[in-house]
């Protein structure tokens, strides 16, 4: 049996494209001046990032030295791609 | 970016690892490899966790004495959990060493040369971010959030004849190939896949005198995984030395890949910025994750 779609969906929808075709819009517009300098502090990561706040090495024989010097444990962060860089 | 943003924001374990700890962060791809005193030390420790194949992956948390002995493996992700294991696997450090036990530190000796790459002679590093800038349903959960929001982490390796070439006034194809094949990537959500030489569909950056202009399209060749987008930069030169070099791609990304799922639907903006690396960043000296095993390769 057919059911008509409510006039709020089909208004929803609309407006959700609508939203979707600015945005493309706006992404493909010229990449100028204004726009880089945004993006470039837009995709600066936050220097106080609490992580940042703990002394991370990368050299595991130099933090095993160091580990052994001071009588502390090792903290091994290992992940595929560098915890600290890719990803 | 995820452990960066969850688990290593608690600070009740931030200051366990700031004073309690020696930490240490690798890409255990690296270490579970490599044929020198490094890779012996991490293989050692790995070998007592589940983790102890070490044609797969390892990647965790480890918790060790100096001598090697682990005291905590595990690879859970939440704060509080973290915490807590770490807490208890210091005070077994503590039962065991009591007063401090004297362990020798290991002897460098010969580097695996494939696993420790160095920035080439006469060249630099460059930071690269790349952030997906819309398209996500709204967010479900605080890990949703983080992970929309992120801001990805890559370094990009300039030899030392690119950078002879790019004070001359020149831009290096091999640069922009490089650039394009391995940093043009979404690695907002994980470990990216780099384009592929036939996937590089076009590439055409003019540099008129500082000002780096153009526009690149990547594409797979089923058409899932796409990337087109218009670039801007600007290179300065003073004393024969690169001083400046700021780039900035943005455009729609389509697709991801086997450790980026749940990207947003169809295509989304998405932009790549890239900028020198002064030092002044412990991260600044990782090698790009494309050069993993592979450096001529990845330089070339």
């Amino acid at each position: 049996m057919f059911r008509p779609v409510p006039v709020v969906l089909l208004l929803a929808s609309a407006l959700a494209s609508a939203h979707a075709q600015n945005e493309a819009q706006a992404q493909t517009a010229p990449l100028d001046l204004a726009a880089f300098t945004r993006l470039q502090q837009e995709l600066t990561p936050d220097p106080a990032a609490p992580w940042r706040s703990v002394p991370w090495q990368l050299d595991l024989l130099a933090a095993q030295r160091a580990a052994a010097a001071s009588h502390k444990p090792l903290f091994v962060w290992a992940m595929d791609g560098h915890p600290l860089g890719c990803t | 970016m995820l452990d960066r943003a969850s688990t290593f924001a608690n600070p009740g374990l931030l200051e366990l690892l700031r004073t309690r700890f020696v930490p240490v962060a690798i890409d255990q791809a690296y270490q579970r490899r490599q044929k020198d005193s490094e890779g012996d030390f991490y293989r050692r420790i790995a070998a007592q966790s589940p983790r102890h194949d070490f044609d797969s992956t390892t990647q965790g948390f480890y918790v060790a004495t100096a001598a090697g002995e682990l005291l905590l493996y595990n690879n859970n992700r939440d704060p509080a959990k973290v915490e807590r294991l770490v807490r208890d696997a210091l005070a077994r450090f503590a039962q065991r060493a009591p007063g401090g036990q004297e362990t020798a530190p290991l002897e460098v000796g010969e580097v695996d040369r494939r696993w420790h790459p160095k920035v080439p002679e006469g060249g630099f590093a460059l930071r690269v971010h790349g952030k997906v800038l819309g398209g996500y349903p709204a967010p479900e959960d605080d890990w949703q959030r983080i992970l929309q929001t992120a801001i990805s982490r890559d370094n990009l390796w300039v030899t030392g004849a690119e950078h002879r070439a790019l004070v001359r006034g020149e831009l290096p194809q091999s640069l922009l190939r490089r650039i394009a094949h391995f940093h043009l990537v979404d690695g907002t959500r994980g470990e990216p896949p780099m384009w592929k030489p036939e996937e590089v569909q076009r590439i055409e950056i003019v540099r008129q005198g500082d000002r780096l202009q153009g526009e690149v399209v990547l594409q797979t060749e089923d058409g899932a995984r796409r990337f087109a987008a218009q670039v801007l930069g600007f290179v300065e030169v003073i004393e024969g030395k690169v001083t400046r070099f700021d780039l900035v791609a943005r455009g729609l990304f389509r697709g991801e890949g086997t450790y980026t799922k749940n990207g947003p639907p169809g295509d989304f903006p998405f932009a790549v910025s890239l900028t020198l690396a002064d030092g002044s960043d412990v991260a600044d000296a990782i090698p790009p994750q494309g050069s993993r095993g592979w450096i001529e390769g990845y330089l070339r």
